[in-house]
């Protein structure tokens, strides 16, 4: 199957142009189309993933644009990490392709939002097959255009349109320096090939200083997409976007190809010490960032957002300290994990017809299934033991201490407990708070939703014992196997940090147990919302107001100054080619002034400049010419 | 049978007016349809020269020459041939693509003449000359040929504007005879001057005389002299291309010609600014070239940029797109300044894909006036619920316009600043910061347009999805932006050959 890999994107690709112009005759048989399609695809992935355990990595290229004697190639590429990406993106939306049959149930534009799940879900599949750094910036800018159609999905809304305008600027920002970085990475070493690449990092073709300026500006690629400090303001907007389409392109997929463009590009990271330090502060930074935000949210979609956003960090950290199996396996996990909270959510939302918390309450009874799914979700991302998050965080939190700083570490565990505090404070909030009027009339979603969101709820659960020390490292083992570049960086166990991690988690519950369940007034005063830090908190520090303020202002007087520039110079010289002229045109309209005593003196005249000049030049304009 | 494929190929158009002229029908729809159909028979000979040479038939077998006319003094045999100008055609793989694309890009530009509606025999007789021109400057085998053709151009675009254009039609008319009056009187020098030295105009006998370093010492022509023609060259171009700070003619005329004349400049017009310089100025002086290429490649990155932060503050739709197409020829200085062959692939594929976009969006622009009558971008809103068709095309030309992978911009883009990364790395990476203020006022125009409430100028406008005729043009194009940003080398390869003589010339 892996030499036919290539076939796997062209599934949901077909479903998108069948559905652009046959959208309006499908109706909702648009909805089948795409989940069959998706499914193939899915089916597809899993015999590719089967079949690379026993086999080798499998790549093809061939010529895209010849340059003279040398060439840019395409192709396809199924290593480890891409057939397990490939697994995950594939699962995730097919799962997602079947919820939105039941979310999106009656949406005007029902079939397009199928084109576009499968167009984005076409691009994804395809960035995790690619053999090399370009062909993977085309469809990183092509998932792109998939978040932005669909977060733009409601389209007459004045939110979404900006919502989606930002998130496609952001991210362009990020990539314009991924882009830079690829262009300096070739003119160093004449390749855009993984292999060749991370060949010459080993023999050293690139100083330690080309090294660290490219690695820079590749994560600042990865930054844009994986939405870490200071590039992060649109995710949380991107929630404008449907539910399932947050659930698959903000937290499972698309956000994570920056986790993964550092993790396929980790040779190279690891040759700079400098740059992981730089991506492991980013990731912490970001981790307790986003963290510390989401403790105060009263939309749902929005906490979840920066819940994506914190353990994005998480994943950045890990690999920053050389954690690449713990990096790689977090991603995994959060991708089900993540992927039914979202669900869950918009399960709920579905119900409750609206995303402030606030307006929700009670709603343990009411939704029979959403509800324990949720906890499930919960749970794992709280990292409590023996589900998914619980291990991954574990490999996590040990990678930060025995190659991080210190300090990081102490971060890994704040942004832990803040984790296991907001998602508690959303959980009983929604599920246990007052009943309100919107959650009197809720009831449980269609079968469409609860299946999806049940067998997330199984991996959630079981995907952790893929790789734990209890049991075996099967993931890191095998995702390590043959990987000549990665140097096994596989952590021993170690049963205090394990258990430090435990006790932030539960302390964390504890306290948002006290505070929004049993009302502790003692408690309560550190979440009054008159609070300068809570104020802080709630406005996200002003980050969209800081940009408001410094960026589009500066880039506007810059361009007002252009235009200034255009007005005073371009301008004037067309004013004095119009002079010039119009200067030769009064001259010349005054010799016509029709006596003949003029004309004759002009012709005289001209006559003798004439012989003057041959005379003089020996009869030959050379000196002209 | 060979023969005839070039003559007919150029002034096949011209068999339209003789039509027209013979045909005393009044029916308006009949006329249009004649201006359309005129355009086709060059269509499909191109179309059959493409694949003549991608399957690799000699292409010197369709060149032409007959005797023209001679001056100067006949009774002195030996100088005869001095002074004698040849009617020449000839075409090699580069002149091959850029017939194609005119002739696509005529023929889409000919379905929006539906959309005109007075003096129409004029109007098409006058837009079938304009395609006459711009196929013989292509064709053309002598600078004197070429300089015929390209005047041939000036003088129908200059009346297509000046009395089918909008508001301001006049005076844009005016500013465009005045800017390339200039460039034609500097090339015009430069024919002259070579004439006088070398007694001939022929472009490949030229072109092996003048850039054959080895025989410097014997050139008819001083250095000095060299460094002259070439500067008057490149000027002549860059007023043509434009490049900065002769740009502002452009503007003018991409916000106030009609449809299918904004169509033609835009797609092809422009386009001869790059072609000019390629075959005249890097070809014919490619020792001197080698040191204008670092200023050339300073003045395309100040023209990707300022033309991307102007655009970015324009309210209205048609100056933000007329800019942002100033912005995209600094590709062709940057790809020419880099002096490589990837550098020259950059010039081509920027040159077929700019062409390519900038029509398309021209054309939706014309159907956005035509619909709501405005361009002004606070006027407009919402307009995806009435017109999603329309909407969706736009939303796609906007995606090519900002360099979406997958579509031919982005190749033009990317190959430009790769080339451009091997010698001026620094120059290159602060043009990437074009792309993202490309994708700031682009996307956020047609999103005004498209998304959001509905909004239009007054409540009596009534707005029309596309129709049939309409999509045919769109899709077509869609179809080749698509194409040549999944498989570049389609053209890439062909031009490979003309390249690397391009190049050996500089390097050696």
């Amino acid at each position: 199957m892996m030499e036919f890999s290539w076939i796997i994107p062209l599934f949901p690709l077909l479903s998108f142009v069948l559905i652009l112009f046959f959208g309006k005759k499908l109706k909702h048989f648009s909805a089948y189309l795409g989940i069959g399609f998706v499914g193939i695809s899915f089916v597809l992935s899993i015999f590719t993933l089967i079949e690379r355990f026993s086999n080798p990595t499998y790549k093809k290229e061939f010529i895209w644009i010849k340059i003279g004697e040398s060439h840019l190639s395409a192709g396809y590429e199924v290593n480890q990490l891409n057939a397990l990406m490939l697994f995950i993106v594939s699962l995730v939306s097919f799962l997602v392709h079947i919820y939105s049959n039941g979310y999106m149930k009656g949406d005007k534009r029902f079939p397009i939002f199928y084109g576009y799940l499968g167009l984005f879900t076409a691009a994804m599949l395809a960035l995790v097959i690619s053999p090399n750094l370009l062909q993977m910036y085309v469809f990183w800018e092509l998932v792109g255009l998939g978040s932005f159609l669909l977060i733009g999905f409601y389209n007459t809304k004045e939110s979404a349109k900006e919502a989606a305008k930002k998130a496609f600027i952001m991210t362009r920002i990020g990539d314009t320096g991924f882009l830079v970085g690829i262009l300096l990475l070739y003119s160093k070493v004449g390749t855009f090939n993984f292999n060749e690449i991370f060949y010459a990092v080993q023999a050293g073709v690139l100083s330690p200083r080309a090294l660290t300026v490219v690695g820079l500006l590749i994560f600042i690629g990865a930054m844009g997409k994986s939405g870490q400090f200071p590039l992060h303001t649109w995710l949380p907007d991107a929630m404008e976007g449907p539910t399932p389409v947050s659930a698959l392109i903000h937290a499972a997929t698309m956000v994570a190809a920056g986790v993964y463009l550092v993790a396929t590009m980790f040779p190279l990271f690891v040759a700079s010490k400098t740059i992981l330090l730089i991506v492991s502060i980013i990731g912490g930074l970001t981790a307790i960032f986003a963290a510390s935000i989401g403790l105060v949210q009263k939309d749902l979609k929005k906490i979840l957002a920066y819940s994506t956003i914190s353990q994005l960090g998480y994943m950045m950290l890990a690999l920053g300290s050389a954690g690449y199996v713990a990096g790689v396996f977090h991603l995994t996990t959060h991708a089900f994990f993540k992927a039914l909270l979202f669900l869950a959510a918009g399960s709920v939302i579905h119900a409750v017809h609206t995303q402030n918390i606030d307006e929700m309450g009670g709603l343990w009874r009411k939704m029979k299934f959403t509800a324990p799914l949720f906890l499930i979700g919960t749970l794992a991302l709280t990292g409590i033991p023996l589900l998914s998050g619980f291990f991954s965080k574990d490999e996590i939190l040990i990678s930060v201490w025995n190659h991080g700083n210190p300090f990081l570490f102490i971060i890994a565990i704040v942004t832990a407990f803040m984790t296991s505090f907001y998602m508690f404070r959303v959980f009983f909030i929604v599920f246990f708070g007052d009943t309100s009027e919107n959650s009197k009339r809720a009831h449980e979603s269609s079968l469409w939703m609860i299946i999806p969101m049940f067998i997330l709820g199984i991996l959630a659960v079981v995907s952790g014992y893929i790789n734990t020390s209890w049991f075996g490292t099967y993931l890191g083992n095998w995702i390590l196997d043959g990987n000549e570049y990665i140097k096994g960086t596989h952590e021993s166990a170690s049963t205090w940090i394990m258990s430090l991690g435990v006790i932030v988690s539960g302390l964390g519950i504890y306290l948002a147990w006290e505070i929004y369940v049993r009302k502790n007034q003692k408690l309560l005063r550190f979440v009054n919302p008159e609070g300068t830090t809570y104020r802080i908190l709630s406005n996200r520090y002003y980050m969209d107001e800081i940009y408001g303020v410094t960026v589009v202002p500066m880039t506007r007087f810059f361009s007002i100054f252009l235009s200034f520039i255009e007005i005073v110079f371009v301008k004037g010289i067309m004013k004095l080619v119009v002079y010039i002229f119009s200067l030769f045109s009064t001259i010349f309209i005054k010799i016509q002034n029709g006596q003949a005593q003029t004309y004759g003196a002009i012709a005289f005249l001209g006559l003798a400049i004439v012989i003057f000049l041959l005379v003089l030049t020996g009869g030959y304009f050379k000196w002209i010419l | 049978m060979d023969t005839i494929i070039l003559n007919t190929l150029i002034f096949s158009p011209l068999l339209g007016i003789v039509l027209l002229f013979l045909w005393k029908t009044k029916n308006e729809i009949s006329i249009k349809w004649v201006g359309v159909l005129s355009t086709v028979p060059s269509l499909v000979l191109s179309i059959y020269l493409f694949f003549a040479t991608k399957f690799g038939e000699d292409l010197s077998r369709f060149s032409i020459s007959y005797r023209w006319f001679r001056f100067g003094r006949n009774d002195i045999e030996e100088l005869e041939k001095f002074f004698a100008v040849n009617f020449q055609l000839n075409v090699d793989s580069l002149a091959v693509v850029m017939l194609l694309l005119t002739t696509i890009i005529s023929t889409m530009a000919a379905f929006s003449i539906f959309k005109i509606n007075k003096n129409l025999k004029g109007f098409v007789s006058l837009f079938l000359v304009l395609e006459t021109g711009m196929l013989g400057v292509f064709a053309a085998g002598n600078m004197i040929l070429f300089f015929l053709f390209f005047e041939m151009t000036l003088i129908s675009t200059f009346f297509l504007t000046g009395k089918w254009g909008y508001e301001q039609r006049e005076k844009a008319a005016y500013r465009f005879l005045i800017y390339n009056g200039v460039g034609s009187a500097l090339l015009l020098f430069v024919i002259m001057t070579l004439q006088a030295r070398f007694g001939t105009t022929d472009i490949s006998v030229l072109t092996n005389n003048l850039s054959n370093i080895g025989l410097e010492l014997i050139s008819p022509i001083s250095s000095e002299l060299r460094y002259v023609l070439l500067g008057a060259i490149i000027l002549a171009f860059g007023i043509k291309l434009p490049s900065f700070p002769f740009h502002s003619w452009v503007l003018k005329m991409h916000t106030q010609a009609p449809t299918p004349v904004v169509m033609l400049h835009a797609g092809i017009l422009l386009k001869i600014g790059a072609y000019g310089l390629i075959r005249f100025g890097l070809g014919m002086f490619p020792n001197e070239f080698k040191d204008f290429a670092p200023i050339l490649a300073f003045i395309g990155v100040l023209n990707l940029l300022f033309g991307a932060f102007v655009a970015f503050i324009q309210t209205d739709f048609r100056f933000m797109i007329a800019y942002s197409s100033v912005s995209h020829m600094g590709f062709v200085l940057m790809g020419l300044g880099a002096l490589n062959e990837l550098g020259l692939e950059a010039v081509i594929f920027t040159v077929i894909s700019h062409g390519l976009i900038s029509a398309f969006m021209f054309y939706l622009i014309g159907i956005l006036l035509d619909r709501t009558k405005t361009t002004e971008l606070v006027e407009i809103g919402g307009l995806s619920q009435k017109a999603p068709v329309f909407s969706g095309f736009l939303l796609f030309g906007t995606m090519a316009l900002l360099g979406l992978p997958g579509l031919s911009g982005f190749v033009s883009e990317f190959t430009s600043f790769l080339a451009l990364f091997e010698s001026q790395r620094l120059l290159a990476a602060i043009g990437t910061i074009a792309g993202i203020l490309t994708a700031v006022f682009a996307l956020s125009a047609t999103l005004k347009i498209t998304y959001g409430p509905i909004r239009v100028p007054d409540s009596n406008v009534v707005i029309e999805d596309l129709n049939w005729l309409e999509k045919i043009p769109l899709t077509v194009l869609t179809g080749l932006i698509v194409i040549m940003g999944l498989l570049p080398n389609l053209v890439g390869s062909e031009v490979q050959v003309v390249i690397h003589t391009l190049i050996n010339r500089i390097w050696g």
